[in-house]
């Protein structure tokens, strides 16, 4: 889960956990081991007669319980009066699952989280981190007289920049019930709030996501790739567009290799408009 | 036919093509209509957004389904063709996106219908089997598989979810729609008893029709606690005269004299009476109004529902009915005067295999209907809030993703049946070839049933007589022989139906039979 370390200790190198132990990747140090397995210890056969399951679901950060609640099932064994009961029965229980306002709008938020990350493709990681920011952006009391719709978009394009797979506004706006204003208001407040360790977003993140929309082959992303660092080095990233960026310079690979792609097409895979593309073309010609 | 060209016709059975083919037809005929059907079954998703007073009604319309073939998206966004090897090997699923085309339609009330937002949207990802049509790896030569990493010799027919390779296990059932005599005991007599486990879309209800010790008739389905006397089901059905009744069970003047002991005994004459009577076992103690709606409502939907079919009267269907439950009649009566024997539940003639496309159609029916509720809920709540209602943003693909894939990682099946999903046996080769065969019977494996053990004479050709674990399982796991052919469901019933009206066929229901010109001789 994420509350516990992201990075190793030693070299801050990226850890991989599985089901035993969790180890760094880059110099080897094992983090943490004898992890607790919070899934099922057995599972239950057609023929047996009692389920021998002892747990639920793991914990999620990503409900408002953690998924910790319970439910009141259904049967079709009670009949009539008793039937009625239980019916009765769950709809109190599950009012009692929402304490609050505050509750609720972090249920609806969390809702809208899901739907967003699932809707751009995302890993449940970014969906657990994106709800915990939603969590302490609530507790910062930053959502009075802003949207919920506005922060839930704005909490998954935060999230997708602190984890170095960034999203462009217009790519989350297309898919958030939430406006452009919305999301930059809510965004606003983030940053200035909770200080997100964001920086300049690096065009690079963009280059396979654009490349597989243009389905662009292997080599030309590579070549795209070195050409981002040449104009990083030669100082044409910073205060431009980083969406403009890597659509240039794909653009510009590609008219190395003569490979048929339009500046018109490339420029509609980032979202700008072709003059952001040709001033990274221009800029990486002049230095060539 | 010599010895050479019977060898010639056994090795095609041993061919690589025709290990899996059951899988493969059965799976390819789910993506080709199965999942069109179950979505055109569906057709709409209605709301509660107009409940209120000023408020337009809001409902989404379902259209065309499309399944395009396997590929993964990476977590930088960008989205590839996937193979199988690397689907084993980075341990993710084999699964290709599905679209759908959507229209949320609002107005009805007082302002005219008009579409709010049409488009097709991505509802969520398919585990495609192996080898199947969708599968990426489809129409390979054996050096382009092994280019990228494929056993060209791997006969697929399985999914691969989260890395491992499952294969949905054929299952054995009792034939449905079809009526079954048998005899049983109540309180120590023997009764006869005709069975019909009546299935339409998804949805299965057993019709009982009983014939108890002092010679009447009772029907039980689904809905009335107990059972129901038969002539008021009968006459509740539309058919009301004694003559007519009698007629349609039988000619036998046996049958007809314990016929008209039922009548004699019968509670209600007309039609009205019978369906009053009826009201009041299925809604005792509600209002006169609503038993009769209720009444009508569960003749509809809970007794026979295999009758149904689309471009048939309703009144027709009811008549269906009432002649149906004269056949199971008369099944009962002939049994009782040794007219006829039991039916044998273990002839393979009562028997139906579903395969991997039969049960993905189960499992992505209930999927749709777990979506169809999502969007539902999403929809008031987008309403609520007085957002502007698109269809991209009220569809969570993951709903529909998760439903599928789960009940095929764990094998925990809808309608809660276990271990229909295996992980395939890699012990060896024959292994995979065998597991891919195998079928199950769902009888449980803790008592002995002991016929449903034997081998069967009917299993002639059909089923390995020798092949089946010892132990437990003994005789309910079985293996296809391997000249096996399965047949499959017909596309298109209706065409069916005309081409065996125009052969002569008459009194099909819904199909009017073409005039017979007398034969001339």
């Amino acid at each position: 889960m994420s509350t516990t370390v992201t990075a190793c200790p030693e070299c801050e190198g990226r850890l991989r956990s599985d089901d035993s132990e969790t180890v760094c990747a880059s110099c080897g140090l094992v983090v943490a081991e004898d992890n607790i397995d919070h899934g099922p210890e057995w599972r239950s056969f057609a023929d047996d007669d009692t389920n021998p399951e002892r747990t639920g679901a793991p914990l999620t950060r990503s409900r408002h319980d953690r998924g910790l609640s319970t439910e009141i099932g259904r049967s079709t064994r009670l009949k009539g009066r008793k039937r009625r009961r239980m019916a009765r029965l769950r709809r109190q229980h599950n009012r009692t699952k929402i304490g609050s306002k505050a509750e609720r709008n972090q249920v609806y938020g969390f809702t809208e989280i899901r739907r967003l990350v699932s809707a751009l493709g995302l890993s449940d990681h970014i969906r657990d981190r994106s709800c915990v920011l939603f969590e302490s952006a609530q507790d910062e009391d930053l959502l009075r007289g802003r949207s919920l719709e506005g922060f839930a978009a704005a909490t998954v394009y935060a999230t997708c920049r602190t984890a170095e797979v960034s999203r462009t506004v217009d790519e989350v706006v297309g898919e958030a019930r939430a406006s452009k204003a919305e999301l930059s208001a809510a965004y606003d407040a983030l940053n200035r709030e909770l200080g997100l360790p964001t920086g300049p977003i690096d065009p690079a993140e963009y280059l396979a996501r654009f490349a597989s929309d243009l389905d662009l082959p292997k080599e030309l992303e590579g070549r795209a790739r070195e050409l981002v660092q040449r104009a990083r080095d030669g100082g044409h990233v910073d205060g431009r567009n980083p969406a403009g960026v890597a659509a240039g310079c794909l653009y510009t690979a590609a008219t190395e290799r003569e490979y048929p792609l339009t500046q018109q097409a490339a420029a509609d895979a980032a979202d700008v408009t072709p003059v952001t593309l040709r001033a990274t073309y221009h800029a990486l010609s002049e230095d060539a | 036919m010599d010895i050479k060209d019977r060898r010639e016709i056994s090795r095609e059975y041993f061919s690589r093509e025709r290990l899996a083919e059951h899988h493969f037809r059965s799976f390819n005929a789910f993506l080709g209509r199965g999942m069109q059907e179950v979505v055109d079954e569906k057709a709409t998703i209605e709301t509660d957004i107009g409940d209120k007073e000023g408020e337009e009604p809001v409902y989404v319309e379902l259209g065309d389904v499309r399944v395009v073939t396997p590929r993964v998206r990476e977590a930088d966004g960008s989205e590839e063709l996937l193979y199988p090897q690397e689907a084993r090997l980075r341990n993710i699923t084999y699964a290709a996106p599905v679209f759908m085309e959507m229209a949320i339609i609002k107005g009805g009330e007082e302002e005219e219908e008009r579409v709010v937002d049409q488009t097709e949207t991505k509802i969520g990802r398919m585990p495609i089997m192996v080898g199947s049509d969708k599968c990426n790896i489809a129409g390979f030569t054996d050096e382009e598989l092994i280019d990228i990493g494929e056993d060209p010799a791997d006969p697929g027919g399985y999914f691969i979810v989260n890395g491992s390779e499952r294969v949905l296990m054929t299952s054995e059932d009792l034939a449905p729609n079809k009526i079954l005599a048998e005899t049983d005991t109540k309180y120590g007599d023997t009764i006869e008893v005709a069975k019909t486990f009546s299935q339409r879309r998804g949805y299965r209800a057993l019709v009982l029709v009983e014939r108890t010790r002092d010679g009447l008739l009772e029907v039980s389905f689904p809905s009335v606690s107990g059972s129901i006397n038969f002539v008021t089901l009968i006459r509740a059905l539309g058919l009301e005269s004694d003559e007519e009744i009698v007629h349609r069970v039988s000619e036998d003047p046996e049958i007809v004299k314990f016929m008209l002991e039922n009548l004699e005994a019968a509670e209600v004459q007309t039609t009205e009476g019978a369906i009053e009577e009826l009201g009041t076992r299925v809604a005792s103690g509600q209002g006169k109004n609503y038993q009769l709606k209720r009444a009508n409502y569960v003749i509809d939907r809970y007794l026979l529902p295999h009758l149904h079919e689309d471009g048939v009267e309703e009144e027709d269907v009811r008549i269906n009915k009432a002649y149906y439950l004269c056949r199971m009649a008369e099944a009962c009566f002939e049994l009782a005067l040794e007219r006829r024997d039991a039916d044998d539940k273990d002839h393979y003639a009562n028997k139906r295999l579903k395969v991997s496309g039969d049960l993905m159609k189960d499992l992505f029916r209930t999927a749709l209907n777990k979506l169809a509720r999502d969007v539902k809920y999403q929809l008031e709540r987008a309403n609520m809030r007085n957002r502007q209602l698109s269809v991209s943003t009220v569809v969570r693909s993951d709903v529909l993703t998760e439903r599928l894939e789960h009940p095929i990682a764990t094998g925990n099946w809808v309608g809660g049946r276990s271990g229909v999903s295996q992980l395939v046996d890699r012990t060896d080769y024959m292994g995979v070839l065998s597991h891919l065969r195998r079928l199950r019977s769902p009888l449980s494996r803790s008592q002995p049933h002991f016929e449903a053990r034997d081998l069967h004479a009917t299993q002639w050709g059909r089923i390995c007589p020798s092949e089946t674990p010892e132990g437990p399982n003994c005789g309910l796991v079985k293996n296809f022989a391997q000249a096996m052919e399965l047949s499959q469901n017909v596309e298109d019933e209706q065409g069916l139906k005309q081409e065996l009206a125009a052969m002569g066929v008459s009194g099909i229901p819904g199909i009017e039979s073409i005039d017979q010109q007398p034969a001339d001789d």
